[in-house]
């Protein structure tokens, strides 16, 4: 073996260069597949190991009081497949409850209260982070996430229900499953009227929506049919979460499989390129002794050993890298509190890298090599630098006949004569156009998608009102008034109103946001991916994410509390993003927001209006005004924007040491015919001229292949986005290509090609050729 | 011994003044100073080492010297960039190596045609002009064959085709038989000797002794960088071959 180990030693320093550029090869692909593994495990790993530790419902059901009993509930709940309950507890929803005291923590519009007698129940495990479980009447424990930090229980702090009920707050407490805003005594609860009867379960099977149906169907058998108003399921909290990494995780995929795919051709082209270059050295080997098998390790060892380092500190950088991505990713996710902690690259990635590269690698030079173990060695001795003939030659003679300046039609000759090693290079020119191709469309469709959400192209300046309460002074106008002001202003062209309530949906426990307009919204509405903006009355639109939680349809009613009451709403559209519903029935919902009034207005201006300046005139309509121009740029696209291009620029990196590496074989194999072309007296340049176009041509083929191959890439995986990320995307976000700019992308090809083969063609043209014109 | 003298300075197609070459502490050339005139068959000969293809690659400016100066068909070699060395190389100079270096690529015809091609012909007056050459030399029917399927004979007249494409003042041979059988190795004899007698002004680096006798009329012997001995030879005889004749178009 130590011979091996020697020859192969020798083998990599003979070949420097190529040991290096395997390296970094590797390193970047395994910096990807860890960072990409990382990831994908973040989507569910974390989660389900947090969620399982706190005994988090898999379902919370609500039931009607009035139409079935707590013993009902129970009895029903001891059904196959149930693994464990907890419940049923009263449960009662106070609407824009207050908070006295001078730390409060913000509780929302539409606040559910649960009653239970204890925190460690087997079910939705509570972990008191502060004070005791409430002991009688008039006390209360606050959900409040472990993210918050430590809270102190202070004497003066207390809930005030709109009924005026004073609840003391002697606790925090934190739920993975978010049942609930805040826990009393089961006594104090039915106090509260409570408007239902909470119940949790956890099941045997879990995995898919299906099974939790099932699993449900089978714990309420022989209940009366409308006593379940509704049901939670923990997969919606988890598919929320799984958002965040789902932003990254298509594109990091086809980066990271692009990335493999590239380092496997350059592997293949660098290892036969050496057998081939090697021809005599694998002949003196076999003739010193060395058996077909040893032959074939030195060619194994040559490459493995550079794998193995590459592999070693790309797993390190991509821990790192992924570590962050992993944190970015559910970062300012709604309930990242249970796995913000947690989440990081998971040990078992790193030996799969390490390990998987490596074998990988081996792999593609697996066939190489066993040519080499192939070859007798005496026809390996005296092949010498003989070349192959006999490929390509009617296109020589078409070529040499041309008009082109002979250097150049020389070079486009070259291809024809090594198709196996034009066919890896053609390859890795095609993976790295595709990669620049699909790369831009991703940026400009999240461009884009930033557009759609902020509306920058339809609104061009957001005023907003001051909260008296933090923020004072507040307008001194009514809403009214300040949308008259405002249409008064030169330069308005469109105004709308808007104000977010919080509300309940009817058979849900969860709180939904609800969006208010008024004003010019037909002018101002964002861009539906269904349906048509509101026309009449109990009309709403919802956001893509509420579509997709609630499995919606056009033409669907949904009931949402109003101040009237509970109100029958039928969907009409469904927008991209923003709150779960919008509706412009003002009267009806605004009263439900804790300012009762407009929290800020839209501004479209007319042409050519300034918005910088229009906006400090609307902030002077009023001192409780403040105004911003709307060209707001959001983090998520800041970040997807530099993880592209870093993704992008390591691949186009990979890409041209692909063609270097390449050419450098070519000159290398063909170091006798230039040095040959120079004593009948081609210039430098025009042997630099012969190489370069040599992948030139391979490149611009490359452009003109790789080109729709990466928009067809950004096709898939834009959408695929979308639904990882729960949102529908409007078609507009597909159309980001013009035709000049889809041409100089098929040209990007040929540079991409000509970089690689810059260097190796000027030191092929510097180099001096007498000695090799004399040997054979 | 140096022959420097007695030459019509419009003869004189390569004079080279007290060169010397370096490389590292050896001087592979060592104040070497020889002139060749026009139509003149020189061979130059010496053992492994001696110093005889560095002075070829002075010469044909594939090296510079260290010292000295090196003038070929009037131009000053020192004075002339990669670019005008290159220029140069393919106006004035042919060259026949050992081992042919044809173009595998190309066929026999296209490889002749490629020098004519460097200097701006068309690609069809290159061809005509190449199978001109390549039916003086013999081997017009073998025009579309590779060089890998030719005898080494063919191989080198195809070569030397080449190197006569542009009219060179001067054709470098360096050791033109040393890859061929005895029978092409006279072939190739009896072409050189041939292209001379019409004027064609010939340098050929050898080992071999009866190359020199047969198509050389001076020889010089290097030896440790310095000529050894400059001289005339006797008997260097030869008819000319019925295959050549105007086509070679041979500069004086």
């Amino acid at each position: 073996m130590s011979a091996v180990w020697r020859a192969a030693r020798a083998a990599v320093r003979r070949r420097r260069f190529q040991t290096f550029v395997l390296g970094v090869v590797v390193m970047v692909s395994s910096a990807m597949a860890v960072a990409t593994l990382g990831l994908l495990a973040a989507v569910s790993g974390p989660f389900d190991r947090a969620y399982d530790a706190a005994n988090g419902a898999h379902v919370t059901a609500e039931f009607d009081g009035s139409k079935v009993t707590a013993a009902q509930i129970a009895r029903a709940a001891d059904a196959p497949g149930v693994t464990a309950v907890a419940g049923p507890y009263p449960a009662a929803v106070l609407h824009s409850p207050s908070e006295t005291g001078d730390h409060p923590i913000g509780m929302s519009g539409a606040f559910t209260v649960v009653g239970r007698d204890r925190p460690d129940t087997p079910v939705d495990t509570l972990e008191l982070g502060a004070g005791h479980w409430p002991t009688g009447p008039g006390e209360i424990v606050l959900n409040a996430p472990p993210s918050i930090g430590r809270l102190e229980i202070r004497s003066e702090h207390e809930v005030v229900t709109p009924d005026g009920v004073r609840l003391k707050v002697v606790g925090y407490a934190s739920s993975a499953g978010r049942s609930a805003g805040g826990w009393v005594t089961p006594d104090q609860a039915r106090a509260l009227h409570p408007a239902s009867l909470q119940m949790m379960y956890r099941f045997a099977d879990a995995g898919s929506d299906s099974a939790l149906k099932a699993g449900t169907a089978a714990a309420t058998r022989g209940l009366p049919p409308d006593a379940l108003t509704g049901t939670g399921s923990y997969l919606a909290l988890k598919a929320n979460l799984a958002k965040g990494p789902n932003t990254y995780v298509p594109f990091l995929t086809v980066f990271g499989v692009l990335g493999l795919i590239v380092s496997v051709l350059i592997v293949g082209n660098v290892v036969s390129g050496a057998v081939v270059a090697g021809f005599r050295h694998i002949g003196v080997l076999k003739a010193l002794g060395f058996t077909p098998n040893q032959v074939t390790a030195v060619y194994l060892v040559m490459v493995t050993v550079p794998a193995v380092i590459g592999s070693a500190l790309g797993s390190v950088i991509g821990g790192l890298v992924g570590k962050k991505l992993v944190h970015q990713a559910f970062f300012g996710i709604f309930g990242n509190e249970l796995v913000i902690d947690r989440a990081t690259v998971p040990t078992w990635v790193h030996p799969v890298v390490l390990i998987g590269m490596p074998v990988l690698v081996a792999l593609s030079a697996l066939v190489a090599a066993l040519r080499a173990r192939r070859l007798p060695a005496a026809v390996a001795i005296s092949a010498g630098g003989a070349q192959r003939t006999g490929r390509g030659l009617a296109v020589q003679r078409k070529l040499g006949g041309s008009r082109l300046p002979r250097p150049v039609s020389l070079g486009l000759g070259w291809p024809f004569t090594r198709p196996g090693r034009t066919a890896l290079t053609l390859s890795t020119v095609v993976l790295g156009v595709m990669t620049v191709t699909m790369a831009l469309g991703i940026s400009a469709s999240v461009i884009e998608f930033g557009q759609v959400r902020n509306q920058t192209d339809r609104i061009q300046v957001r005023v907003d009102l001051n909260d008296p309460e933090w923020n004072p002074p507040g307008p001194a106008h009514s809403d009214d008034q300040l949308l008259a002001l405002l249409r008064s202003l030169p330069g308005t062209a469109h105004v709308s109103a808007r104000s977010v309530v919080e509300t309940r949906l009817a058979g849900s426990p969860d709180a939904v946001r609800v969006g208010v307009e008024s004003g010019d919204t037909a002018e101002l509405h964002p861009d539906l991916v269904r349906g048509r903006w509101i026309e009449g009355p109990d009309e709403v639109v919802v956001s893509s994410g509420f579509w997709h939680r609630r499995g919606l349809s056009l033409g669907d009613t949904i009931t949402l509390d109003s101040s009237d009451g509970p109100r029958p709403q039928r969907i009409v559209g469904e927008t991209t993003d923003g709150w779960d519903v919008t509706t412009l029935d003002w009267n009806r919902f605004i009263p439900l927001s804790p300012v009762r009034r407009a929290q800020g207005f839209s501004v479209q201006l007319t042409e050519g209006t300034d918005p910088q300046a229009y906006a400090a005139a609307a902030a002077g309509t009023d001192p409780g005004l403040h105004a911003s121009v709307n060209d707001a740029s959001d983090t998520i696209e800041k970040v997807v924007i530099s993880v592209v291009s870093t993704l992008t620029l390591m691949l186009i990196t990979v890409s041209g040491l692909g063609v270097f590496n390449t050419v450098l074989l070519n000159t290398r194999e063909r170091r006798r015919n230039l040095g040959m072309l120079k004593s009948i007296g081609m210039t430098p340049r025009q042997v630099t001229a012969m190489v370069v176009t040599s992948v030139a041509a391979l490149g611009a083929v490359g452009g003109i292949i790789g080109a729709p191959l990466g928009m067809l890439a950004h096709r898939i995986i834009v959408p695929m986005t979308g639904r990882g990320t729960g949102l529908d995307l409007p078609d507009s976000l597909l159309r980001v290509w013009s035709w000049p700019a889809v041409a100089l992308l098929a040209l990007s090809g040929a540079v991409i090609a000509a970089l690689g083969a810059y260097l190796p063609a000027r030191s092929a043209a510097r180099a001096p050729v007498a000695e090799v014109l004399r040997t054979e | 011994m140096t022959n420097t003298g007695g030459y019509e300075e419009r003869d004189v197609v390569v004079r080279l003044t007290d060169v010397r070459k370096d490389f590292g502490d050896h001087a592979a050339l060592d104040g070497v100073s020889l002139t060749i005139g026009a139509g003149e068959a020189v061979a130059v000969m010496g053992p492994s080492g001696s110093g005889k293809s560095t002075l070829l690659n002075m010469v044909s400016g594939l090296d510079r010297p260290t010292g000295g100066s090196v003038v070929v068909g009037g131009e000053d070699l020192a004075r002339l960039g990669e670019k005008g060395l290159a220029l140069f190389r393919r106006r004035r100079i042919g060259m026949v190596f050992q081992f042919f270096n044809l173009l595998d690529d190309l066929p026999a015809l296209d490889n002749v045609a490629l020098s004519g091609q460097l200097v701006g012909m068309k690609a069809r007056a290159a061809r005509e002009r190449a199978l001109e050459l390549m039916d003086e030399l013999g081997i017009a029917d073998r025009r579309d064959i590779h060089p890998a399927s030719l005898s080494g004979g063919e191989r080198q007249r195809v070569a030397t085709a080449r190197a006569l494409m542009n009219r060179p003042a001067l054709l470098l041979a360096d050791e033109p038989t040393g890859a061929l059988d005895s029978r092409s190795g006279d072939q190739v004899m009896q072409l050189l000797t041939d292209l001379n007698r019409l004027g064609q002004t010939l340098l050929i680096v050898t080992h071999d002794p009866r190359l020199a006798a047969r198509c050389a009329r001076r020889v010089i012997e290097v030896a440790d960088g310095r000529i050894a001995r400059d001289g005339s030879v006797d008997g260097a005889t030869g008819t000319v071959g019925a295959g050549v004749a105007g086509a070679t178009g041979v500069a004086r």
